[in-house]
């Protein structure tokens, strides 16, 4: 149990985390801007990310696509990616769009991404925020993820953000409800994703594995089915001015292979959701 | 996604024209490929995509919608079309104050504060200080506005 979990729960739903979109105006003036409507509080982890506590989705510059809504745990596998004007990068599992254009964003417009979701409802949300911020560098794709590798594209970089039961969210939801079948059936399909994901990426190409779920069994366990299995190594990750722990070693009698270098936010740590982390590099 | 045509040089540099044209200023579309979907919307895509994989794909969209192309050598920008051009532009620009800035974003039509090179029943790019908040048509009393309902905010 979480010591004072009231708290936490009154303190991380009252502070929204946004991320400026450098592609329509720049990180201090827009600070400026807001500090004069809002409180502002700046991420100590990402420059481009800002706690603010009101109504964010009523504003001039939410209305101008100046930042986009996005939850600070959610800024990170990007920032872990690094993702560069040259790449080609696909996002395999990309809807409503928050990684992808804080990507492309990153990229500065440049470079190619293959945004992807299997939801065509989701694709919707994913247009939208993409037209908002912007964006001209995305290619947004309709396909079975599972199935990606089949249809020819090749990646520098992959993110699989992976559908997930989504349990690092309880701190902004009491409500959830958890069941272990749902665990399992995630963790096959995330192992099938990653299997796709690694027929999509060169050798020696990036991908950054992420879930908001807690569970090993979606994470630790997934890192290690692709080194066992994908010819893939994992990397060490560097992230400064947030406290993450290491991945899960053992759990239950589970040995997991590459968890020491995978990292997990724990929504206590910094008042984020539940994130894990893992990049992992084909050989 | 259903791509009509993938515009040559001379073709962009039509558009370009064209924006020439209504708004008095000269942008480099050349930087992108361009293409045309269905009722003449044009779009813009890093020149880097490679189209002919695409056609192989099941793509949803691709790029940023820029506008539409309308009747009498016209073109009704979107969002991101006026905020690209809206900063350069020197005609068909209508100035709006505050109050009016916030009923314009609530989707109501608006009453200009000044009006630069604007022309009747064309395509004006609203400016509120330095922000470009879309475009709307200059009646002859007001301005209609084009904010699309999803980009709407009611405060
Ligand atoms: C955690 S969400 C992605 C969030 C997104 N990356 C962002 O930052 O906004 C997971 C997404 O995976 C999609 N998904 C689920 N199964 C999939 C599959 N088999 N192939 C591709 N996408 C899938 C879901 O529709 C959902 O949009």
């Amino acid at each position: 149990m979480i010591p004072d979990a009231e708290k936490l729960f009154s303190a991380s739903t009252e502070w929204k985390s946004i991320r400026v979109n450098t592609l329509k105006i720049g990180r201090d003036e827009l600070l400026e801007r807001l500090s004069e409507k809002f409180e502002v509080r700046e991420m100590p982890w990402y420059e481009n990310g800002f706690f603010i506590k009101g109504d964010i989705t009523k504003s001039l510059e939410y209305y101008l696509g100046y930042y986009h809504v996005q939850e600070a745990g959610s800024m990170l596998p990007p920032l872990v990616m690094l993702p560069d004007k040259n790449d080609c990068i696909i996002d395999i599992c990309a809807a409503p769009g928050s990684k992808t254009t804080q990507m492309a964003m990153m990229m500065e417009n440049e470079g190619i991404i293959f945004a992807n979701d299997v939801n065509s409802k989701r694709l919707r949300a994913l247009a939208h925020n993409i037209q908002k911020c912007g964006v001209v560098n995305c290619i947004i794709l309709n396909h079975d993820g599972r199935f990606l590798w089949k249809k020819g594209i090749k990646g520098d970089k992959i993110l699989l953000d992976a559908p997930c039961t989504a349990s690092g969210k309880i701190i902004k939801n009491k409500n959830m409800t958890w069941s272990y079948g749902r665990v399992i059936r995630m963790s096959k399909l995330q192992k099938r994703l990653i299997e796709s994901a690694s027929k999509c990426l060169i050798d020696g190409g990036t991908l950054v594995y992420s879930t908001c779920s807690l569970e090993p069994e979606e994470n630790e366990e997934v890192i290690d089915y692709a080194i066992k299995n994908l010819n893939m190594e994992v990397e060490k990750i560097e992230l400064v001015g947030i406290k993450t722990r290491r991945g899960i070693k053992r759990w239950g009698d589970k040995e997991y292979e590459g968890a020491e270098k995978a990292i997990r936010i724990w929504p206590q740590d910094n008042l984020t959701e539940g994130f894990f982390i893992c990049k992992l590099r084909k050989y | 996604m259903q791509i009509k045509k993938i515009l040559n040089e001379k073709e962009i540099r039509d558009i370009e024209k064209l924006i020439e044209k209504n708004y008095g200023c000269k942008i480099n579309l050349g930087k992108y490929k361009v293409f045309k979907t269905g009722e003449e919307k044009i779009w813009i895509v890093e020149k880097g995509v490679d189209m002919e994989l695409c056609k192989k794909l099941r793509c949803y969209a691709m790029g940023m919608y820029f506008g539409k192309l309308k009747r009498n050598n016209k073109i009704k920008l979107s969002m991101e079309g006026a905020m690209m051009i809206g900063k350069i532009a020197k005609k068909n620009v209508a100035v709006i104050d505050e109050g009016e800035g916030m009923k314009f974003i609530e989707g109501e039509n608006v009453i200009a504060s000044k009006l630069i090179g604007c022309e009747q029943n064309n395509f004006v790019i609203i400016k509120m200080n330095e922000d470009i908040l879309g475009v709307g048509i200059l009646r002859e009393n007001f301005i209609e506005n084009l904010v699309p309902k999803a980009r709407r905010i009611n405060f």
